[in-house]
């Protein structure tokens, strides 16, 4: 099976470990994902979506239309991208005027959008398509983990009335093929508090960031593992700004492909994991 | 006869023609402010009477209307100056009734009409300093500034944000290429992105100059 590898902006940007991490694991599982070419940001599901709908709508088709030029479904290691390109997708099927407008917008810039590519998180395709026999097929090292799994607000976007909770279960299945245990917090389903970031820094940081960590630091977790890369930041750069509040953790956060990575036998040194702003090498002494 | 004369003006007037819209009692003509006098002459061909020129603060820009009345119709010219340089081209010479219309916009709003004939005072007090025109506020964008960053970057990259020289040399370190295969790096498709942005008019909502590359007033 093949498929178009959507990088987005966040991960080659501010965590690009999670874009090596990718490559590796997926080599190893025998995943066919060449990387999109010439993409544009997704556009962010929360900010450039209130900025101009049809900004928003335009570029989204125009990323799908790469894919379908390919004759390759998209590939995507971010909750936000996931939700715009599934929910763009869904409104050009819906709305004929939209799909009318941002057609003719795609033409003029020389593109075409048939809607023939599907859109799918690592998540599902890891679960459904590859597997997770597969996956414990090629452990080096079975974690020996106790680890938060932190699914993030979009990951429970379904289209056409699917269960919300398909992708967030397979997510916590995946972890536990890793060999680690899954610790579960009453507060699992809160978001990380990013998209508040930009309005209202320390109300993100202390009413739903917050809350999260000290619930996670009283399950005694070694770690917090995530499939967003801007829950990633919020997790890591959150507990540095947490400190001028008189809040102290220091919980390691990473996202799933680097844990299978990890798992799979990779070093911090060849994973790049020194980028992350939480001690996620340190995460993997314990790992041995 | 209101869509013959529209496409008669869009005919003389040729790319400068905006947009154009025609409703139950009036037409409106939008064109590029260097457009405005071609359009005005076409439409002096149908013997308009000239009613009023409106200003309106429209947050980054000002916005002039023409208003001219054909046959008991309302057709309106519509353009639009940046606020950082508000500068258009009189029709007096073509329209003598403009006169006090333009001197009234140029007061109150600041917009500087060039080659007008006689320039000068006509409703402010005559000690009001000429550098504050009473009804131009200040430089408003449609969005919101904290947003702004992220906007500029889109326009111009095609991603959310510019890549870091720090994140390239960590990238390369890593054994990654410097950037990822994105419209930020590769000409034709940011080409691609920007028309996409033209076409969606963000450039204009967000105020970004073509030309230095960058968000006005930044």
């Amino acid at each position: 099976m093949r498929y178009a590898l959507f990088l987005g902006c966040m991960i080659p940007q501010r965590i690009p470990s999670v874009e090596l991490a990718a490559r590796k694991v997926f080599e190893k599982l025998g995943v066919n994902a060449p990387e999109l070419q010439g993409y544009s940001c997704c556009p962010d599901s929360v900010v450039a979506r209130l900025l101009d709908k049809k900004m928003w709508l335009t570029l989204a088709a125009r990323n799908l239309s790469l894919a379908e030029e390919q004759g390759a479904d998209l590939l995507v290691l971010c909750n936000g991208c996931y939700e715009t390109l599934v929910e763009a997708r869904e409104i050009l099927k819906r709305d004929p005027q939209a799909a009318k407008e941002v057609g003719e917008i795609l033409a003029k810039a020389g593109r075409k959008y048939t809607g023939k590519a599907r859109v799918r998180h690592v998540v599902e395709v890891l679960y459904e398509d590859v597997g997770v026999e597969k996956i414990k097929e090629e452990l080096v090292k079975p974690l020996k983990l106790k680890l938060a799994v932190h699914p993030g607000c979009h990951m429970f976007r379904e289209s056409d009335g699917g269960d919300i909770w398909r992708k967030p279960k397979q997510f916590e299945d995946l972890v536990r093929a890793t060999g680690a245990e899954v610790v579960s917090s009453k507060l699992d389903k809160i978001c990380c508090g990013f998209p508040m970031m930009q309005v209202n820094e320390e109300a993100s940081l202390k009413q739903t960031l917050l809350p999260k960590l000290a619930g996670y630091q009283q399950l005694g977790v070694d770690g917090i593992v995530v499939s967003c890369p801007a829950c990633n930041i919020q997790f890591e750069t959150g507990q540095v700004l947490l400190r001028k509040y008189g809040a102290r953790y220091n919980i390691p956060c990473l996202h799933l492909m680097e844990l299978l990575a990890v798992a799979f036998g990779f070093s911090a040194d060849e994973l790049a994991l020194n980028v992350h702003r939480s001690p996620v090498p340190q995460l993997l002494q314990k790992v041995g | 006869m209101k869509a013959e004369l529209i496409e008669g003006i869009k005919e003389k007037v040729g790319a400068g023609v905006l947009k154009t819209e025609i409703q139950k009692r009036r037409a409106n003509i939008t064109v590029e402010p260097a457009a405005l006098r071609k359009a005005v002459e076409a439409l002096l061909e149908h013997r308009p009477r000239f009613v009023i020129i409106a200003a309106v603060d429209a947050g980054m820009d000002i916005d002039l209307l023409y208003h001219f009345d054909v046959g008991g119709r309302l057709v309106i010219v519509r353009t639009t100056v940046a606020k950082e340089a508000s500068e258009i081209d009189t029709i007096v010479d073509l329209v003598p009734a403009a006169d006090w219309a333009e001197k009234e916009a140029a007061e109150l709003f600041g917009v500087y009409f060039r080659a007008h004939p006689q320039p000068g005072h006509l409703v402010l007090p005559k000690d009001w300093p000429s550098d504050k025109p009473p009804l131009m506020g200040p430089f408003k964008r449609a969005l919101p500034e904290q947003f702004c960053p992220v906007a500029e970057s889109l326009v111009s990259t095609g991603m959310t944000a510019p890549m870091s020289p720090l994140m390239q040399r960590k990238r390369e370190e890593a054994g990654l290429p410097s950037a990822p295969p994105a419209s930020s790096a590769n000409e034709a498709s940011l080409g691609e992105v920007q028309k996409a942005m033209k076409g969606a008019e963000f450039d204009k909502k967000a105020g970004y100059d073509w030309k230095k590359g960058k968000l006005r007033h930044t």
